[in-house]
């Protein structure tokens, strides 16, 4: 770094190496201080290889080599970059209060196991960016005939299947959602319920899924006056049939 | 601009909703669920069809795909830019440390180098005088 800026004066240099102003032959021997000024004047034959990185005229300075400097910057390192760009009350919401780690913290309205990773259920985004779906077509209605295609047996979904409707426990939907989200995809009365076949399936299933009617019916009781006094230790009430 | 997202997020959010709603019918299919069935699906057409306009007023946003791994993972996409925050931070950090190091190392170099080359270093104070950045 120096040797650009004041010459070299131990250079053995290539000779190929006229670019940095030194040229073929011996380099100038070092010379006392008061003659420095004179040895900048060289002979223009030395060192023509390099006029690039000379200034118009600086075969008459004393420096060798001495290039512009740079174009200042306004802009640089020096300077807070966060009050330059005004990201002073996003830096305090971010980093100033502790974010939630979970996706669910994020978009706590979304339905389903969003909190797992996309991998394992194969709707990552990364995926829909590898293999993009097909666009371009459009969207029509679907007419009397393609509709027989939707036409489901009755009764519940296999036990597989079943748990993509489960959503977390959430700590705040208690009061809201309760009355007008339905939590349970298991309807409490419904007309297959009267076939005493499924009555008897359904019994034989799941002590689980007693318990959790026992809960419904407990929640339910607190909210109809109307109702009498049934407690949960009572499984062959009406509302099983 | 924000309009555009509050519209395509009203869109998602009736979508979804009406997903959900499938979802529990099919759950537990009755011969009578037949009907509102053919209604949820064109619902869920007619939902695409929505989504598909507010496409096009989006054209221009610009996601980092870091983002997408983040929610890939489970984790909320708020700590992407909290990290991004916090990683300019530290950076504009070291490279003020950088620079104040160097007009340091600057000043005390001219220094030393006029106690030694004072007519030299007055000749190159003068040029550099002159010759303001170009």
């Amino acid at each position: 770094m120096f040797s650009t800026l004041f010459g070299q004066s131990d250079a053995q240099g290539p000779p190929g190496s006229g670019a940095l102003g030194f040229g073929s032959g011996k380099p100038p021997p070092p010379l006392p201080q008061s003659q420095v000024s004179l040895s900048g004047q060289l002979p223009p034959q030395i060192g023509d290889e390099g006029p690039m990185l000379r200034k118009p005229g600086a075969s008459n300075e004393p420096f060798y080599l001495l290039r512009d400097l740079p174009v200042g910057n306004e802009l640089t390192g020096n300077s807070n970059l966060i009050t330059h760009y005004n990201l002073e009350h996003a830096y305090n919401k971010f980093c100033g209060k502790k974010v939630k780690e979970k996706l669910s913290n994020f978009l706590p309205e979304l339905p389903g196991m969003i909190d797992c990773p996309g991998t394992q259920d194969g709707s990552s985004l990364r995926s829909l960016i590898d293999k993009p779906p097909v666009c371009g077509n459009s969207f029509s209605p679907l007419t009397g005939a393609l509709l027989t295609g939707f036409r489901l047996h009755t009764g519940p979904l296999p036990e597989q299947y079943r748990l993509m409707h489960i959503q977390p426990p959430k700590k705040k939907s208690k009061h809201k959602h309760k009355h007008h989200r339905l939590q349970d995809p298991l309807p409490q009365e419904t007309p297959s319920d009267s076939d005493p076949k499924k009555k008897k399936k359904k019994r034989d299933d799941d002590p689980d899924r007693k318990k959790k009617k026992k809960d419904k019916k407990k929640k339910k009781n607190r909210h109809s006056p109307d109702h009498p006094g049934l407690t949960g230790s009572q499984p062959n009430s009406s509302s099983l049939r | 601009m924000a309009e555009k997202f509050d519209n395509l997020e009203e869109h998602l959010e009736k979508f979804i909703e009406n997903i959900r709603q499938l979802g529990i019918i099919v759950s537990d299919f009755q011969p009578s669920s037949q009907a509102g069935l053919n209604q949820k699906l064109n619902f869920m057409i007619s939902g695409l069809q929505d989504i598909e306009k507010c496409r096009l007023q989006l054209n221009e946003i610009n996601v980092p795909l870091e983002v997408f791994e983040y929610i890939d993972q489970g984790r909320n996409p708020q700590l992407y830019t909290k990290e991004c925050l916090e990683r300019a931070l530290a950076r504009n950090e070291q490279v003020k440390g950088k620079i104040d190091t160097m007009t340091k190392f600057k000043s005390l170099l001219i220094s030393e180098l006029s106690k030694v080359f004072p007519e030299d270093m007055a000749k190159y104070k003068a040029m550099r005088a002159e010759d303001p950045p170009s």
